[in-house]
């Protein structure tokens, strides 16, 4: 589903990410790890081409962003994307927030665009905020009407970017949930979280990042306990506990 | 080129000198009023809290010319005797820019979340140990570039003077204007001043802003 | 004058004066609004040059700002009026000079590019409290630009500059004033000018304060209307 290939990106002449490979197949869920700056965020950004990159080949369904004729609009709508602050419209309520992509891109009307929201608003838990404003909603409320968001596009991919990482103990729970319904539907997902709870349970591949380079990477929890180099040992002590 | 201005230099000049000056006697009277109305805008004493919030939004809402001219006509009826355009300045400006500053510092008060004056007394530090140590100096940093911004807008405020027959610096642009005709370079001349020095002490204030941000 | 001042209201309302009072009430209204759509439309476009991808429009919108927020209100308003003129020749001076009413058009054109950079700055920092996080997460949606502008950034922008502008359209109402200083015959200039004719200043000016008392509660008033229309719950005010 997704080939990243020798990718390399600057900012000016600082590199932040240093020949990345991976390969994400259709279903899988792969989740990132690594302390703040180490380039999982940036990552993200490029697959998603909100992010130039100099170097390499990012391919996602068979359309590589690198390839000229790739029209970068119709490709985000293929993948989802979920961010740490929700940036939810403020203007806009819950259901608007969901149905504008969808009435807008993809011309459906609003009675189609807003049934399917619905469903998407129940699928997350929260059919009776619809019409709230995003202020009037908690911050795992927002984060799921984010999430429905995303969906409404019907994306064959789903990236977080820490998307618990701003919210309140109590509430992580919630959206975390969703998260795993997802996975159990077959979503593709890249997860950049700290969560390892969540991880184990449902990641296909974990990846750790340090200075803008996957420094290890196992299928399951395995590299928790013997990782290769020093600082991943240092930062999973501090996640872990 | 500039003959104008280059033939009348020093009358110029002297003009604004007595700009600085008025600036200055502005400054130096607006800012400690200032921080007076500023206090008495977060007084929890309803005597204090509405006289002083009555004073502040009635003059902010008036044009400063308008203060000037009301003060040239209202100080000879007080004092008993004509009094001269400067002081009679000096006082409006005083009055009029007291009330900027007193929100500036209001807001620089209120900026101080109640979390960090509550760990400085969680801490064991008195009300005035969290006072000067905590709550002014927090508070001063957020309000120096509101403040520098503020004295720059007085500075400029200050050729309003002009209107009362004050002749400070563009004053004595018009009349070598009347002379000689020379408008382009003379009221060029006087912007080039402004903007030069407005210019650099607002690049001074933009500092302290991103120093600020930065948690310098 | 003296001690003996003896107060006389009546120049508020006593004909010719209070008939001069109502026509400076007029032109500063005129003023303010029309330089105020003066002000609105500059503004707004040099605020978002300030932004711009390109370097040149940045530049070109900082040097704007400035050029006009560095400089006295007064002294551009001089400089437009005496020095204006004469920027286009000494032929087309001649009959710039004699178009009637050139002070009030100087004026009002001149509070409007004051003004402007005053909204450029509004504007830019209105758009810049957005996080770059917001526009991202428009664009995953597969919003294209335009989209995104029309629907996402710009009506989110504008409900957080719309109450700094309006303090900004109190603001012109205010600096209208200034243009007494060339003979415009508004408010202030009246007041000035039935201080002339009588030797009741003291009492001509405080009315005219009275006047642009009323006139900030009226704006006041009308804005609070429209901002409570506009309202994003929880975020006005927060």
């Amino acid at each position: 589903m997704i080939q990243i290939r020798n990718m390399s990106k600057w900012y000016g002449n600082f590199q932040v990410l240093k020949d990345i490979n991976e390969e994400i197949k259709e279903g899988q869920t792969v989740v990132v790890c690594g302390p703040s700056g180490s380039g999982k965020s940036t990552l993200l950004r490029c697959i998603n081409a909100l992010e130039p990159f100099q170097k390499g080949e990012i391919i996602v369904d068979g359309q590589s962003l690198t390839d000229p004729k790739t029209n970068k609009y119709e490709f985000r709508t293929e993948i989802g994307m979920v961010f740490q602050r929700f940036e939810l419209y403020p203007h806009m309520t819950a259901l608007q927030n969901i149905t504008l992509a969808p009435m807008k891109v993809r011309k459906k009307s609003r009675k189609e665009a807003e049934e399917h929201a619905m469903r998407l608003l129940e699928r997350v838990g929260i059919p009776e905020k619809a019409h709230e404003y995003p202020a009037n909603l908690s911050g795992g409320q927002q984060q799921r009407v984010a999430i429905a968001r995303s969906l409404a596009m019907e994306p064959k991919i789903m990236m977080f970017d820490e998307p618990t990482s701003a919210l309140d103990p109590e509430m992580i729970k919630e959206v975390l949930e969703v998260m795993t319904g997802l996975c159990k539907g077959g979503m593709t997902m890249i997860v950049v979280t700290h969560e390892m709870g969540f991880a184990r349970e449902v990641a296909d591949e974990i990846i750790f990042m340090d200075e803008g380079s996957i420094i290890e990477r196992g299928t399951d929890i395995s590299f928790f306990q013997n990782p290769k180099s020093p600082r991943t040992k240092d930062f999973l002590d501090k996640i872990l506990i | 080129m500039f003959d104008a201005v280059i033939n009348n230099i020093s009358y110029l000049m002297g003009g604004y000198w007595v700009t600085i000056k008025l600036a200055f006697f502005a400054l130096a009277g607006g800012i400690p009023l200032g921080i007076l109305v500023g206090l008495g805008r977060i007084s929890h004493n309803k005597w204090v809290y509405y006289p002083v919030t009555l004073y502040v939004n009635v003059i902010r809402n008036i044009p400063l010319i308008l203060v000037i001219f009301w003060f040239y006509f209202v100080m000879p009826i007080i004092i008993g005797s004509p009094l001269d355009p400067f002081p009679s300045a000096v006082i409006s400006f005083i009055i009029f820019e007291a009330t900027y500053f007193g929100e500036i510092i209001r807001a620089g008060y209120q900026s101080v979340s109640k979390g960090q004056i509550e760990a400085g007394y969680s801490t064991g530090l008195t009300y005035i140990q969290t006072t000067r140590y905590i709550l002014i100096p927090i508070a001063l940093r957020r309000m120096l570039p509101s403040m520098i911004t503020q004295s720059i807008v007085t500075y400029q405020d200050t050729c309003l003077a002009f209107v009362i027959g004050l002749p400070e610096f563009v004053r004595r642009a018009t009349i070598v204007d009347t002379l000689e005709v020379r408008s382009i370079q003379l009221f060029g001349f006087v912007a080039i001043i402004f903007l030069i020095t407005c210019y650099i002490a607002s690049t001074i204030s933009r500092r302290f802003e991103i120093k600020e941000q930065e948690g310098g | 004058m003296g001690l003996a001042y003896e107060f006389d209201w009546s120049v508020l309302w006593r004909n010719p004066y209070g008939m001069y009072l109502v026509q400076g009430i007029w032109v500063t209204i005129k003023m303010g609004l029309i330089g105020w759509a003066i002000a609105l439309f500059l503004g707004v476009i040099i605020g978002t040059m300030r932004i711009s991808p390109w370097r040149w429009l940045r530049f070109l919108g900082g040097a704007y700002v400035e050029l006009f927020r560095n400089i006295p209100f007064l002294v551009q308003l001089f400089f437009w009026y005496y020095a204006g003129p004469m920027l286009f020749g000494a032929s087309l001076e001649k009959s710039i000079n004699s178009i009637i009413g050139l002070n009030y058009y100087v004026a009002i054109i001149a509070l409007g590019m004051y003004t402007a950079s005053r909204v450029a700055e509004h504007t830019r920092a209105g758009f810049s409290s957005i996080s770059r996080d917001h526009y991202n997460a428009a664009l995953s949606t597969g919003l294209n630009h335009p989209q995104m502008y029309r629907y996402v950034i710009i009506p989110y922008a504008l409900r957080i500059i719309i109450p700094t502008l309006t303090t900004e359209f109190l603001t012109i109402f205010k600096n209208s004033s200034i243009a007494m200083t060339i003979g415009v015959l508004e408010t202030t200039f009246m007041s000035y000018k039935i201080d002339s004719e009588t030797f009741h200043g003291l009492e001509s000016t405080t009315g005219a304060c009275l006047i642009y008392l009323a006139l900030g509660l009226a704006v006041v008033g009308l804005m609070g209307i429209l901002e409570s229309r506009l309202k994003i719950p929880g975020m006005i005010g927060r």
